[in-house]
């Protein structure tokens, strides 16, 4: 058997090679950053390579050097930082839209012009479909779909949209296509609602109940609003159900992979956990975890040479002791959660210390990177290796 | 003095994105508010830790359980509560059955749109209308909630806006307008947004700020800034710190506590120091709403004594 590769060479590895690179993990892990520096890294080694953020904030734009960022691919300046990516390398960055994602699927799939309208105008459309339990999710996937077959890129590195659950956007598509699953609310709420009418033929007891509670709780306004949008989307449910079966193929193709974003709480890494196990049972390929924002121990990282007292003041000398306990305290808090994943999951993961300030261009971004694969900054390898 | 403003309205909703401590800030938020003799209701959406383990107090589950003399959790489960509106209003209990039992009504569930949103949230409209048992006296004197952090915290709270829109007629619908009237009244209802010094959880602070003065209707009533780094050195330690560095000092401050090691964490925390000054600043600037700092506490694991220590901090504020 070949020698397992570090953690770090493993990440290398998937950003020389994979065509489909996920990021996911839960809110505020700092997964859009990760996404985008990953990213640039694979751009500058030259690939061709299209990072898709689903976050509306401008976070992205700004750390890629942009007021902002729209639906469309749009080319990074990537040339201007030094040393300057090798051949042939290239970044984009896109933001999903889920409405207008949302439309072109309508337009895609339906029929003709008629049905298309009949969808776009339905009450029920307009005001929930961007809000459809899982839509975010389903939209991602579907944008993934489209631009896995654009020749333009040789990898598509998606940044997820946040979730409570890092998981939720591989079972949101399943869950909306349920939603919409014809066999399911079609057969009760079509027979009611003959050409805009209601009437009262009821099928089954256990439909009549239902459709009662459904008028009691919603209303017959909201029924009818429920039923057009099923009616109009039962030419397109097939179309959605193949996309999404596609989709699930795609994510399990070799060329595809996993990248799990998470914080060095001891929650956040449960999570961690828990998704990498749910990766495997679904037989997705996992690339690695990457930590952000690791405290480290300042004992660990400076050589003392000296023993003995030191010449400071008493009151300055409780101070910098309580301030060195502190640290160590969330330090040894830290690595024993991530000591944890190591024996349940048997990964290593890549472990990036705290920033020293935020990242917000491009050069942050790459810095950021650095960090990523050799657990130390530029500036700061560079200043060692000059010793 | 902000404790005053928030215990004068029945329903304090806190949001902000994941990871800034919101329920630690609910919990000492509760704690404050019944070491001033209210009878408070801690609610929790789905969540994974529940507050009550910081407080000491025996998991909540669906029901309302006392975790300190007077402070009681409660975690919701979308699904149950959904299942108990269901009972409330079908009230035969065969249909029921049927009912709960069917797929169709599971599927529908799960996916329909703001569905779970707008039945927390009419959940927690009847905790906060609750009246005791043969009483006019309100069951609780103050609903704390601490709002899920699904990706934009807005997502929650906006259901009811758009559920009024989409559902014109209807209980649904009228519950809906309920709701966002309840949410919207600020002699009801104050919003706390949640946030710490890092500059993403800022901008979405302030974007959200916006947003749910905006959109929503909602102003906020207060900014909590959790995980703050206190000013631990003066002028002349931080000039001392710098010369002890460029000296390259040497020796131990006291058995095992190298002074090399102190002076980077020394410095590391007078860099986090200002980060924290320069977000206080920053969020002082750009919004008109009380800001209230916590402190970044260096623990284990956070426990009762802690909360009570925000809880003092929240108190004085």
């Amino acid at each position: 058997m070949a020698p397992r590769l570090s953690a770090a060479a493993t990440l290398e590895r998937a950003l020389a090679t994979k065509r489909i690179l996920v990021a996911c993990g839960s809110g505020g892990v700092g997964k859009t950053t990760t996404a985008a520096a990953l990213a640039l890294r694979a751009a500058r080694s030259g690939r061709r390579v299209l990072v898709c953020t689903i976050d509306p904030s401008r976070r992205l734009a700004t750390s890629l050097g942009l007021n902002q960022l729209t639906g469309k691919p749009r080319a990074i300046e990537i040339a201007r930082l030094a040393p300057p990516p090798a051949r042939g390398g290239a970044l984009w960055a896109m933001v999903l839209d889920v409405k207008s994602t949302f439309d072109a699927l309508v337009t895609r799939h339906t029929p003709d012009t008629a049905a298309r309208e009949r969808i776009l105008g339905n009450r029920f459309y307009r005001h929930i479909s961007a809000a459809l339990a899982g839509s975010h999710e389903y939209m991602a996937m579907e944008k993934l779909l489209e631009l896995s077959t654009d020749e333009r890129w040789d990898m598509v590195v998606l940044d997820t949209p946040p979730t409570r659950h890092a998981l939720d956007f591989l079972e949101a598509p399943d869950r909306l296509v349920d939603f919409l699953d014809a066999s399911v609310l079609r057969w009760f709420l079509r027979p009611y609602f003959v050409a805009g009418r209601l009437t009262l033929k009821v099928a089954t007891r256990t439909g009549a109940i239902v459709f009662r509670l459904a008028d009691r709780f919603l209303g017959l306004q909201f029924l009818q609003d429920l039923s057009e949008f099923f009616l109009a989307f039962e030419s397109m449910y097939d179309g959605f159900k193949e996309r999404a079966t596609r989709v699930h193929a795609l994510l399990r193709e070799p060329s595809s992979g996993f990248v799990m974003v998470a914080g060095p709480t001891a929650l956040a890494l449960a999570e961690a956990l828990y998704f990498h196990r749910r990766l495997t049972e679904k037989r997705m390929n996992f690339v690695g975890f990457v930590v952000n924002r690791v405290h480290t121990d300042p004992a660990r990282e400076v050589r003392s040479r000296g023993r003995g007292p030191c010449a400071v003041a008493p009151e300055l000398a409780a101070r910098l002791a309580q301030t060195l306990r502190e640290q160590q305290v969330l330090a040894g808090v830290e690595r024993r959660a991530v000591a944890r994943l190591e024996v349940d999951t048997r990964e290593r993961p890549v472990l990036v210390p705290e920033l020293e300030q935020d990242v917000h261009d491009l050069r942050g971004l790459a810095e950021f990177g650095e960090l990523v694969f050799t657990g130390a900054s530029a500036p700061a390898r560079a200043k060692a290796a000059s010793r | 003095m902000l404790l005053d403003e928030l215990l004068s309205r029945r329903l304090v909703v806190l949001t902000g994105k994941g990871g800034v401590g919101k329920s630690t800030v609910g919990a000492a938020l509760a704690v404050a508010a019944r070491e001033r003799g209210k009878r408070v209701l801690l609610v929790e959406v789905a969540a994974p830790v529940e507050a009550a383990r910081l407080l000491g107090g025996p998991p909540s589950r669906g029901r309302e359980t006392e975790a300190l003399p007077g402070l009681f959790t409660v975690n919701l489960d979308p699904a149950t509560v959904m299942d108990e509106y269901v009972r409330h209003v079908v009230k035969l209990d065969m249909l029921v059955r049927r009912i709960l039992g069917s797929p169709i009504y599971r599927r529908f569930f799960a996916a329909a749109p703001g569905l779970k949103e707008l039945m927390v949230l009419g959940k927690i409209m009847v905790l906060e209308e609750a009246h005791k048992r043969l009483s006019h006296e309100p069951q609780w004197d103050l609903v704390v909630v601490d709002a899920p952090a699904t990706g934009h915290g807005l997502a929650f709270l906006k259901v009811p806006l758009a559920a009024s829109a989409a559902v014109p007629v209807g209980p649904v619908g009228h519950n809906a307008r309920r709701v966002l009237a309840m949410l919207r009244d600020p002699a009801r209802t104050a919003l706390v947004v949640v946030a710490i010094p890092e500059e993403m959880a800022v901008v979405e602070a302030v974007q959200f700020h916006r947003l749910a003065a905006g959109e929503l209707g909602m102003e906020p009533a207060a900014i909590v800034l959790n995980g703050c780094h206190e000013r631990r050195f003066t002028d002349e330690d931080e000039a001392e710190v710098l010369r002890l560095t460029a000296a390259g000092a040497e020796g131990d401050l006291a058995p095992g506590v190298p002074l090399k090691a102190a002076l980077r964490a020394a410095r590391r925390q007078i860099r986090r120091r200002k980060l924290t000054r320069f977000y206080q600043a920053r969020l002082r600037r750009s919004l008109d709403t009380p800001l209230v700092s916590l402190p970044f506490l260096f623990r284990e694991a956070l426990g009762l004594e802690d909360v009570r220590l925000l809880a003092r901090k929240l108190e004085a504020a």
